[in-house]
């Protein structure tokens, strides 16, 4: 198990800029930091050799280590202005719900002063509680469907009022009994919604804009004045309306009453949710936004740690870009050494220059962070066929579900994880940590596969750059266009509009790309400058997805972008890399088999010093399932996209019964979509030239680089990629 | 989830397996494979990295989340193909499979 883990406040810095640190003890009592130099993360005793080497930096000697808490759950925060809510006496709440869990007392609505708390008992029955008062209403209510809760306070006759109303207009059930508010002088009035406090009482489930009157309302009146929210403003009585349907791309919360008491979300919830009045009539909710009123909530969402730097590290100015960690060693034991990895990108001004750049794909690292796959979903060993391994950090993670989930998950009330985020710590974000895909072998996934690239590079003395996704989102092809050639990553499987301009526009202005992985460029993801370090995912129709996001809630809140694959919003891969995803497994890979197209004389440069005899296996080793094509694999396929004068070099041409075809390929389900049966379900070597001068090659396999890095780097696959990145980097 | 049942006629699968347990099935083990590598998550047999790429240990997952990993005494494996058959052949029997 761990004993200290950290994060850092960025996966990407340049020389000179600064490095926050925050660390926490699970049993550490004090550590130590260095800085590393990371070049190959894999520890399989066939492989090259874990390699990384000390940068000469003094991080401080010894600091005690001590334990962070991480509390999730998300809510809104809203403070009073003016007394607004301090002098309340008598009032009616009105709130729309629809929880997803009704275990243990769940908070609603709770107003501090005088004490007003709507909820949920263990029972799944509604309540409210006035001070010491307390009323429970004897209908549970039903997981999944909306029920408005209203709750009445009339000073002048001492009651407290509650009521569950159905959508329809129907009243189940009202409560009654006596009470009178009694003002806590002095104190500052607060609004939570979802939670009781931060880490405790949470609500998961939707809550649809809720609504505070000066005066005690019936609540079929109630619900007629929620019905027309437009008219709310114009109402006297109205104190607050907390529209949840405005500003849903960040982290306001707006009232939209006078009164302006505006609030925040914490733990960044569901937002542009179908709300209580949603019956199918939008399907965007930019173009309706009033019917998407509903947050939905949950206990276990987390996207901020928020934990106190423990030290900050100021990188030297001539600090050459790469993989780096900031290595921390807790008791002096360096078995239990923590890494916080990062990229240091090129200067911000100027250039180093390198002319290949490697691209770090930290949003498809996010998009796995903590991933928990082999711990909660039991179909994992079915695609692996293998039994799944489980390593310190997985272990650890499994005992620690608060350090929050990837886009593989679904939260405790089984909807889809939408949000992952780099404020935390990311364990399998380290050299050294084992996968769980990552086939017989090495079994090593994203973050350290891509390690085989960097000691390839590293060992072969190409100098290069190192950027991230998220500097390629944010500077886009300005960033780009200083290089001759950019490789990827092994699994660059999710990306943004920006990123996937950048890329495109330095390939049709004559950029050369080497594709080194496989299913790329596959998800729509969206950043947010309103959620630094988070990104967002919505898996619509079709791909290889844990969950879908719900009826009409397909488009990111982040951005309003429809989400889902680039297929489905008109940019397949093949546009890009010639190639598209085809099909998965993750227990053993296969050799390509070369073809006809492997002779063409564009493809010399390519298989200089390669035996080209068409119909010979290549690549048939590696450290990913003992070849170059597998684990993600992708097919040539010129009716999606790719470009007529792709050669296709070679082809896998079989693969294990593990692998299957993909839903988006899959319209009519036949028993022959498997990998022994089936022509789709292969990976293609393909080469192109592109119109503006630029030209791609694409591997189509995530197995490719665990290829590569086979024999010491000393083998075939290893060889035509150095051709290739030889002849790309030679200008014209 | 899984509908198949093994029966006596599934006795040659187990023997492909335990002469091979990677690469490529026959259908009929494929079948085999896929109801017990299906099950769990509660009591799931996973191995646990003692030492990387040379000792693993048997484990069972537990139910929920935040909840330990539970690691059965003594047995351990070095290498992947053993695991693989000793785990085979506990979910075999789990699942009432006749005498192999």
């Amino acid at each position: 198990m761990l004993s200290l883990i950290a994060y850092t406040n960025t996966l990407s810095a340049a020389p000179g800029e600064v490095i926050e640190v925050k660390a926490s003890s699970y049993g550490a009592r004090f550590y130590r930091a260095d800085l590393r130099r990371v070049i190959q993360g894999d520890r399989h005793p066939q492989g090259p050799g874990y390699k990384d080497e000390p940068v000469t930096l003094d991080l401080g000697g010894v600091r005690p280590a001590r334990r962070q808490a991480i509390r999730p759950g998300s809510y809104v925060r809203i403070e009073d202005r003016g007394n607004v809510l301090a002098d309340l006496a008598s009032f009616t709440l009105a709130v729309p719900v629809q929880p997803t869990l009704m275990s243990g007392e769940r908070t609603i609505f709770l107003l501090s002063n005088p004490g007003l708390e709507l909820l949920i008992d263990s029972n799944g029955r509604p309540g409210a509680r006035l001070g010491e008062t307390k009323l429970s209403l004897k209908e549970t209510l039903i997981r999944g469907q909306w029920t408005l809760l209203v709750v009445s306070c009339d000073k002048a006759a001492k009651t407290l009022q509650l009521s569950a109303v159905s959508p329809a207009g129907h009243i189940v059930e009202t409560g009654r009994t006596s009470a009178a508010p009694r003002k806590l002088e002095g104190q500052m009035t607060t609004v939570m919604i979802a939670a009781r406090a931060p880490g405790e009482g949470h609500f998961d489930g939707k809550i649809d804009s809720p609504v505070l009157f000066d005066r005690p309302l019936e609540p079929l009146e109630a619900m007629t004045r929620l019905a027309l929210p437009q008219t709310l403003s114009r109402s006297p009585d109205l104190i607050a309306h907390w529209d949840f349907s405005r500003a849903m791309e960040g982290t306001d919360v707006i009232d939209a009453s006078p009164h302006q008491l505006h609030g925040v979300t914490v733990q960044c919830p569901a937002r542009a949710m179908t709300g209580w009045r949603w019956t199918g009539q939008c399907l965007d909710w930019r173009r309706q936004s009033e019917l998407y009123s509903a947050i939905h909530f949950h206990a276990d969402d987390m996207t901020d740690a928020g934990w106190v730097t423990d030290f900050t590290v100021t990188l030297p100015a001539d600090l050459r870009s790469g993989l780096y960690a900031i290595r921390l060693v807790p008791d002096d034991d360096e078995t239990q050494a923590y890494h916080c990895v990062f990229a240091v990108r090129p200067p911000r001004h100027g250039a180093t220059g390198n002319t290949v750049c490697f691209l770090m794909p930290t949003a498809s690292y996010l998009a796995y962070a903590n991933h928990r796959l082999g711990l909660d979903v039991p179909g994992t060993e079915v695609g692996m066929g293998r039994l799944v391994e489980i390593d310190r950090h997985h272990a650890f993670l499994q005992e620690h579900p608060e350090l929050g989930f990837s886009f593989y998950e679904v939260h405790a009330d089984g909807s889809g994880v939408f949000h992952s985020s780099r404020n935390r710590p990311v364990l399998d974000l380290q050299p050294g940590v084992k996968g769980f895909l990552g086939g017989l072998g090495s079994n090593i996934w994203q973050f350290n596969a891509d390690t085989h690239i960097t000691g390839w590079l590293d060992h072969h003395g190409i100098d290069c750059d190192v950027i991230t996704d998220e500097d390629l989102h944010r500077e886009g092809l300005s960033l780009l266009r200083r290089y001759n050639v950019v490789l990827t990553g092994t699994h660059p499987e999710y990306y943004s509009l920006e990123m996937l301009d950048a890329v495109q526009g330095f390939v049709d202005r004559g950029g050369k790309l080497i594709y080194l992985g496989g299913n790329g460029f596959y998800w729509r993801i969206s950043f947010s400058d309103r959620h630094p370090g988070v990104i967002e995912c919505r898996r619509s129709e079709a791909g290889i997805r844990p969950w879908e996001p719900g009826p009409g809630q397909f488009h990111h809140a982040f951005t309003g972008e429809y989400g889902g694959l680039w297929r489905r919003n008109g940019r397949p891969s093949t546009h890009l890399t010639g190639l598209i995803m085809s099909s998965q497994g993750f227990d053993i890979s296969e050799p390509y088999e070369l073809t006809e197209a492997a002779s063409d004389p564009r493809a010399d440069f390519i298989f200089a010093g390669i035996d080209r005899s068409p119909g010979r296996k290549f690549g048939a080793f590696g450290l990913s399932g003992k070849g170059a094509a597998g684990m993600e694999i992708d097919r040539a396929d010129f009716t999606l996209g790719t470009p007529p004068q792709a050669l296709i070099l070679g082809s896998s041409r079989s693969h294990t019964d593990i692998y299957l075809m993909t839903p988006e390929d899959m319209l009519d389900p036949t028993p022959d979509m498997s990998g022994t049966q089936n022509e789709a379900i292969r990976s293609d070597l393909v080469y192109f030239e592109t119109d503006g001068g630029g030209a791609v090659f694409s591997t189509g396999s995530i197995a490719w680089a665990g290829a590569m890095a086979w024999n010491f780097y000393d083998n075939e696959v290893s060889r035509m990629t150095l051709n290739v990145l030889k002849r790309f980097d030679r200008q014209g | 989830m899984a509908r198949y049942r093994i029966t006596a006629d599934d006795v040659p699968f187990a023997h492909e397996f335990l002469r091979d347990p990677f690469g490529y099935r026959s259908p009929g083990l494929q079948r085999i494979l896929n109801v017990m590598r299906g099950l769990g998550p509660e009591g799931k047999y996973v191995i646990l990295c003692k030492e990387p790429y040379r000792r693993w240990q048997l484990g069972r997952l537990p139910a929920r989340r935040g909840e330990p990993i539970s690691e059965i005494a003594g047995i351990e494996y070095h290498d992947l193909a053993s695991a693989e058959r000793d785990v085979f052949l506990r979910r075999w029997r789990d699942l009432g499979g006749p005498e192999v």
